[in-house]
């Protein structure tokens, strides 16, 4: 078992250094360089500059979308995906569904939103009532067009197939977190003969969405639909911001590749010498190979600034007993005093 | 804390709601980087020094942030459970197209409530009977056992197994060899999917291994079938998602910091 004495605040220190960022630390650095480049470029574009987002086809077809459900006087429908509880991927999601139903409200057309959880169903009620209010027409705002169906997984997805069966819409939009159902929805849209425009955060549902839907944002391009529709500077800036942190990011990459093919062609180079070295000798190429991994574990490999080694399991840190709970846990444990 | 926020003025809700956020926001955010004691026991000893103990008030924090969001959520569901009332009940009250299906659903919903607590109820109360073994079940046990394992358990599975289906239907539109993208993942797709198939692929590679070996050229190993789907897999297909992944990763990262920095104005 391995003793740690208490340490203080020094990067030296056994206590700090061995239990905390002895390694990995400069992810976290990462982290924050990213948090910066978006807060920075947020300040940039609020300076009023023009900045540049290419063309989403994805995006451009959501007007297509409701014009044609305007022509064919069918509603529009709208899966903010399987979030729960609400975060972030559900907002971005809702928000574009803000814009669809924004576009459908100066066309009168009837909307359908299908929430899975109950968090969701509040959450898009009400900003889909503001959007209502917003443009103007708080009347045509109807409080069951957007619904909560069920949070089971399948009973979801029976309930929006039966709901775009029943109700014939002739758009539809499934944006947010969706997982094994996404081919449901897609399918059974796609049957009808709706136009669809998908996205999932989910890197394994975009394909099924590729084959069924007609328009999907892939990837990071489901973040940057608020920015190319609204053209909002926070939005845009923060936009501007992934694009700079993807840059950092690619360059680390390269370094880390070079560096890990510094790293093989040296521990080739290494085992060689120490292979020739034991002379034929197995013991002694198996202690030259033992030296070499427990030299190699101090050499610096840019990796190792990303990867967080966890500390021995047996890590033992001396700690002043705490006696103010010691008695209370006696108490509370099976069979002990009353 | 609701309460309190119903009754401040409407100028005053955004603020208060963007504190709220930035704080419990913020917890978690110091939580994450703030340094955490390893093998601690907070009711066997005491905090080293500053670091640990504010890593170890981090932790009892997040506990009190996640039981406050648990709560919300809570009071959320009875807003949805209304939804459903007033969408199914309206539907039965003016007879509306499929009305019956309408009182299907109500009646199930409510069945798996009271079955539901019910039968928590009776294993709460009764903690010395083996409720594993049905031999000590009563009606209410076999009655959630029923509507839960024996009917919506197994609608799940026959949901989940219609996907076999429409992934036949949309593969064989994808697979159109309509344009040239189409053909180059038609192309790539079918040897993926030979490489899977057993007899065939253990075929293909035992030809390629006897064409290497009389012929002395050791590359030509390479064209066995599951080198072919190894490299696609490896070599274009995982960091093609990792791409992906890491664009929603900056995305998520960054609509989160918005989100926490009161910068985002949803549904605007």
């Amino acid at each position: 078992m391995q003793h740690v004495k208490p340490g203080w605040w020094s990067i030296d220190s056994p206590g700090l250094g061995q239990q905390y960022w002895d390694t990995g630390w400069f992810a976290l650095f990462f982290t924050f360089i990213f948090m910066a480049f978006i807060v920075v470029n947020i300040k940039r574009a609020q300076g009023s500059k023009e900045l540049f987002i290419r063309r989403i086809p994805g995006l451009n077809a959501i007007d297509e979308a409701v014009g044609r459900a305007t022509e064919m006087g069918k509603p529009i429908l709208m899966v903010p995906g399987l979030s729960d509880p609400v975060n972030a991927i559900a907002v971005q999601a809702i928000n574009i569904c803000a814009y669809v139903t924004k576009t459908a409200a100066k066309f009168s057309n009837p909307i359908l939103m299908c929430a899975y959880s109950a968090s969701m169903y509040t959450l898009a009620q009400e900003v889909i009532r503001d959007v209502y209010q917003q443009e103007g027409v708080p009347e045509r705002f109807d409080p069951d067009s957007v619904r909560f169906i069920s949070d089971r997984q399948f009973a979801f997805a029976a309930g929006v197939s039966g709901i775009i069966h029943r109700e014939q819409t002739a758009a539809a939009f499934f944006l947010g977190e969706f997982y094994a159902e996404s081919l449901i929805f897609a399918e059974t849209a796609n049957s009808i003969g709706a136009i669809q425009v998908a996205s999932s955060t989910e890197a394994t549902q975009t394909p099924f969405f590729i084959a069924a839907c007609d328009y999907v944002l892939i990837g990071d391009e489901f973040y940057a639909a608020s920015a190319y529709l609204t053209r909002e500077p926070v939005l845009v800036g923060s936009l501007i911001g992934q694009d700079w942190s993807k840059v950092f990011a690619i360059t680390c990459i390269l370094c880390g590749a070079v560096s890990q093919s510094m790293f093989s062609c040296s521990h080739a180079r290494g085992v060689e010498a120490a292979v020739q070295a034991s002379s034929g000798n197995a013991d002694a190429k198996k202690k030259n190979l033992a030296d070499l991994k427990e030299s190699e574990t101090h050499s610096f490999v840019f990796s190792k600034l990303f990867k967080t080694n966890d500390p021995p399991e047996d890590l033992k840190i001396d700690r002043q007993p705490n006696a103010a709970a010691a008695p209370a846990a006696a108490t509370n444990a099976p069979g002990g005093s009353n | 804390m609701v309460f309190l926020l119903s009754k401040a003025p409407t100028q005053a809700r955004k603020p208060i709601v963007w504190i709220l956020t930035f704080v419990s926001g913020g917890v978690f955010v110091l939580f994450k980087y703030w340094p955490q004691p390893i093998n601690f026991d907070k009711a066997k000893n005491l905090p080293n020094g500053p670091i640990e103990s504010v890593g170890s008030l981090l932790n009892d924090l997040t506990s009190v942030f996640g039981t406050i969001s648990q709560v919300l959520t809570a009071f959320m569901l009875g807003l949805g459970i209304f939804s459903i009332l007033r969408i199914h009940g309206t539907r039965i009250a003016k007879q509306q197209k499929d009305w019956f299906f309408s009182v299907v659903l109500l009646v199930t919903m409510f069945s798996m409530v009271v079955f539901g607590y019910w039968d928590f109820h009776i294993r709460a109360a009764n903690r010395t009977i083996d409720y594993d073994n049905a031999a000590n079940w009563g009606f209410v046990n076999m009655g959630r056992d029923f509507l839960f394992e024996g009917l919506l358990q197994q609608m799940d599975a026959a949901m989940f197994s219609i996907i076999a289906f429409f992934i036949l239907s949309a593969a064989y539109r994808a697979f159109r060899a309509r344009s040239v993208e189409a053909t180059i993942m038609l192309g790539t797709a079918l040897l993926v999917i030979i490489s899977l198939m057993g007899a065939v692929a253990s075929g293909w590679d035992s030809a390629v291994d006897r064409i290497a070996t009389g012929s002395n050229h050791d590359l030509l190993v390479n064209l066995k079938i599951s080198e072919i789907a190894n490299w696609i897999t490896k070599t274009l297909q995982t960091p093609a998602i990792t791409g992906i992944k890491f664009g929603i990763g900056l995305g998520t990262l960054s609509m989160a910091l918005r989100i926490w920095l009161g910068l985002e104005r949803g549904g605007k």
